[in-house]
């Protein structure tokens, strides 16, 4: 079952995402998504032993969305997820979610907040998983044999569907600061009490930077604002509408070969082009106001030579036969735009 | 959430929590759990009963607040079919992958399924094995209502490993799995453990092939021990049984190790123990016939298991070892083993019964040349 572990996640993010676009917790639109892409059909075709363990690898999967770190949405998406897929496994003997005893709690607090907020079909859908006996209550919420995985995937799981706002003020706050400011006071004081006045100015012995507190702060007011900047603009973005803020050919062409290459490359493409455009230009402007994050270094895993080269190779054949097959036919008419089109494809395929 | 697990620390120990992701749990006290687990329930949850539909819709409808007309829309809006993804009047075949999908768990399917397709063995053994078993496991009703497991008891699922052979490596660990009941004892778990170690007949017998005792081992070594979060659990059921782990417990005394205590397995149920979920245990018997025991699971009980108490320790999964055949006919299980023989192309070399007797003995029974002869019990023996 291992080596479906990839495609199921990618599924259950390719729904919730999509559920996620349409702004919405209802089970109404959650059905009509998963109507639209056939999801049931994804039992399809495991029969016995294999059925059930891609079940239950199903199963735990779509558990994972229904706790945190992820947005209120996305976990009723989540529990939507399990409760389909509870109700649309083939097998004759349904397998259950398992819940473990930590998460419980943070059950009982999302289905409050359900209640509190009216989300009347999210208490029912939770209610009736209830009523239905779908849960096995356990230990832990997956089976457990102390298996050391060789090469750790870090679970990657989608950063749009993460509750971002919470991450900062856990890290960074008051309290923090201040004691972070106390112990410094208290460290300098300890250290003149101990060196004769002239060496205090001795910056080496310092224990952190003379001003760290007061910088810390303002960094993090600073990435407050280009946040709500940020999020100000890709709300106004989304108001008005994707065809008038792209009114560049530029862009337009850019998303025209993106979708081309999207189309040819299968899935590989995520975001559309003229996201990412955009992105980086909010990216330059937030750099340009101030606050200066370096990006952490992030080791990236690459795939073996042999399969980079085999992509690479494959890609370029590809893109210089359908080339060379234009410019055979076209070379009459008109050279130099055709030459300059084959370039732009041919970097966009790098 | 980290103040509250600060102020009553007596109650949030016995929550399971990684150790280390995915790999295994912090050491808990299994019916302690249990007991958290019950705090937090409604018994209806927990119970086999199912709750009648009709008083469902009315405890929610009166719990939100809704009128009956919203619980109509609401059933109708949330059940299963809205989920349909084929027309109502025809039911589609499952077993096969539809054709041209779009999500990517399909195609990576329908890749496998091609793949397989063109193999010219089509039969997987160990699927028709596991199938069988899920058989034999499924919905075992009680007779009497004496025997039907309470509600509310914990399962435990437990996998017992092969002694390991690193000779060869694999990333296959054989192993047996069990589903235990919380009421049962270590020494309930011991004797459902099948080890070959325990069927051996020891003893030359080339002199006198058809006098082989019935002695196996294991009625003439019972002693035995788990070893469980520090604690050496022994087997004391019969008065042969020496107590294996004071040897240990000394020499680590000797060396400044942690300091390790006894107990008796047969008073020791298992929702006494305290354990770490998914953290390899030790069990050995016959000596130095050591398995690793991995508790894997622990849970309530649910209304889809097994409900007759009697079926528990319950097999779930059993790795079927390859067995070892004679060498002179290839056919047969081997059940002899010779060595300094002068008749057998390798030392030490297999033999069935028949071959055996009839390359050895002549027709009165007399032995033909020197050699020595033990009696072999196959690994695979359990199968």
């Amino acid at each position: 079952m291992e080596n479906y572990r990839e495609q199921v996640k990618a599924d259950c993010e390719q729904i919730l995402g999509r559920f996620q676009e349409k702004d919405s917790v209802r089970f109404q639109v959650f059905a009509t998504i998963w109507r639209e892409m056939n999801f049931s059909h994804i039992f399809y075709g495991a029969v016995k032993r294999e059925g059930r363990a891609f079940v239950r690898l199903i199963l735990d999967t779509a558990y994972g969305y229904f706790l945190p770190p992820f947005s209120f949405q996305i976990r009723v998406g989540g529990l939507y997820l399990l409760y389909s897929l509870y109700q649309c496994q083939t097998n004759a003997r349904r397998k259950q979610i398992r819940v473990a005893l930590k998460d419980w709690d943070v059950v009982k607090k999302f289905e409050k907040d359900a209640v509190d907020a009216q989300h009347v079909d999210a208490v029912y859908i939770l209610r009736r998983l209830m009523f239905l006996k779908a849960f096995h209550f356990t230990a832990m919420p997956t089976l457990l044999d102390y298996q050391k995985r060789r090469n750790v995937v870090k679970s990657t799981f989608c950063e749009n569907f993460m509750d971002r706002s919470s991450h900062l003020p856990e890290i960074i706050n008051t309290e923090l600061l201040e004691e972070l400011s106390n112990v410094h006071t208290m460290y300098t004081e300890l250290k003149s009490s101990v060196f004769p006045p002239p060496q205090q100015t001795d910056s080496s012995v310092d224990l952190i930077h003379r001003d760290m507190v007061p910088q810390l702060l303002s960094t993090v007011k600073d990435f407050y604002k280009w946040r709500q900047r940020k999020d100000t603009r890709t709300a106004e973005a989304k108001d008005s509408g994707e065809g008038t803020s792209s009114g560049q050919e530029s862009s337009k062409r850019a998303r025209l070969i993106a979708s081309i290459k999207s189309k040819a490359y299968g899935e590989a493409a995520e975001a559309s082009k003229s996201r990412r455009h955009r992105q980086v230009e909010v990216n330059f402007s937030s750099s340009e106001a101030g606050p200066s994050f370096k990006p952490v270094y992030t080791r990236i895993n690459r795939p073996s030579l042999k399969a980079r080269t085999k992509d690479n190779v494959h890609i370029i054949s590809k893109v210089w036969k359908d080339a060379t097959g234009t410019t055979n036919v076209s070379r009459l008419t008109s050279l130099e735009l055709d030459r300059a089109e084959i370039k732009s494809l041919r970097e966009n395929s790098k | 959430m980290a103040a509250a697990s600060k102020q009553n620390t007596d109650s949030t120990v016995n929550i399971p929590d990684y150790e280390e992701t995915n790999v295994n749990s912090k050491p808990f006290h299994v019916d302690s759990f249990r007991n958290e687990w019950l705090r937090r329930l409604k018994p209806g949850d927990w119970s086999h009963q199912h709750e009648d539909e009709d008083t469902f819709d009315a405890n929610f409808a009166e719990d939100m607040g809704v009128s009956a007309e919203t619980m109509a829309e609401l059933k109708a809006v949330c059940s299963v079919d809205s989920l349909r993804c084929h027309p109502k009047d025809q039911q589609p075949d499952t077993d096969v992958v539809p054709p041209d999908p779009r999500l990517s768990t399909l195609i990576q399917r329908k890749k496998k399924q091609d793949y397989r397709a063109s193999l010219k063995i089509t039969k997987n053994r160990h699927d028709l094995y596991a199938d069988e078993l899920e058989r034999l496991t499924v919905g075992g009703q009680p007779e009497t209502e004496e025997d039907k497991l309470p509600e509310g008891e914990v399962i435990l699922t437990i996998n017992v490993y092969y002694p390991a052979s690193f000779a060869k490596f694999n990333y296959i660990r054989p192993h047996t799995s069990l589903l235990m009941t919380g009421s049962h004892t270590l020494a309930e778990l011991r004797d459902a453990i099948c080890c070959v170690s325990d069927l051996q007949v020891l003893g030359e017998f080339s002199g006198t092939p058809d006098m082989a005792p019935d002695f196996i081992s294991k009625e003439l070594y019972k002693s035995a021990f788990f070893f469980f979060e520090g604690v050496f659990y022994n087997d004391t059921r019969f008065p042969e049984c020496k107590d294996m782990s004071m040897t240990i417990i000394e020499w680590a005394k000797a060396r400044n190790f942690p300091p390790y205590s006894q107990a008796v397995m047969e008073d020791t149920r298992l929702v006494d123990l305290k354990l770490k979920v998914g953290f390899p245990y030790l069990y050995c018997h016959q000596g130095d016939c050591e398995h690793l025991v991995i508790v894997t699971d622990v849970r309530l009980t649910h209304e889809t298991d097994c409900l007759n108490k009697k079926l528990y320790p319950l097999l779930i999964h059993k790795h079927r070892i390859s067995t070892q055949k004679c060498a002179v006919c290839h056919v047969f299980i081997g059940r002899w083993l010779t060595t300094k023989d002068r008749l057998a192309p390798s030392d030490p070399c297999l033999f069935c019964d028949k071959c055996f007797r009839m390359l050895h003995y002549d027709a009165e029974g007399n032995k033909l040349g020197d050699f020595l002869a033990y009696s072999f019990v196959d690994r695979g023996a359990f199968n």
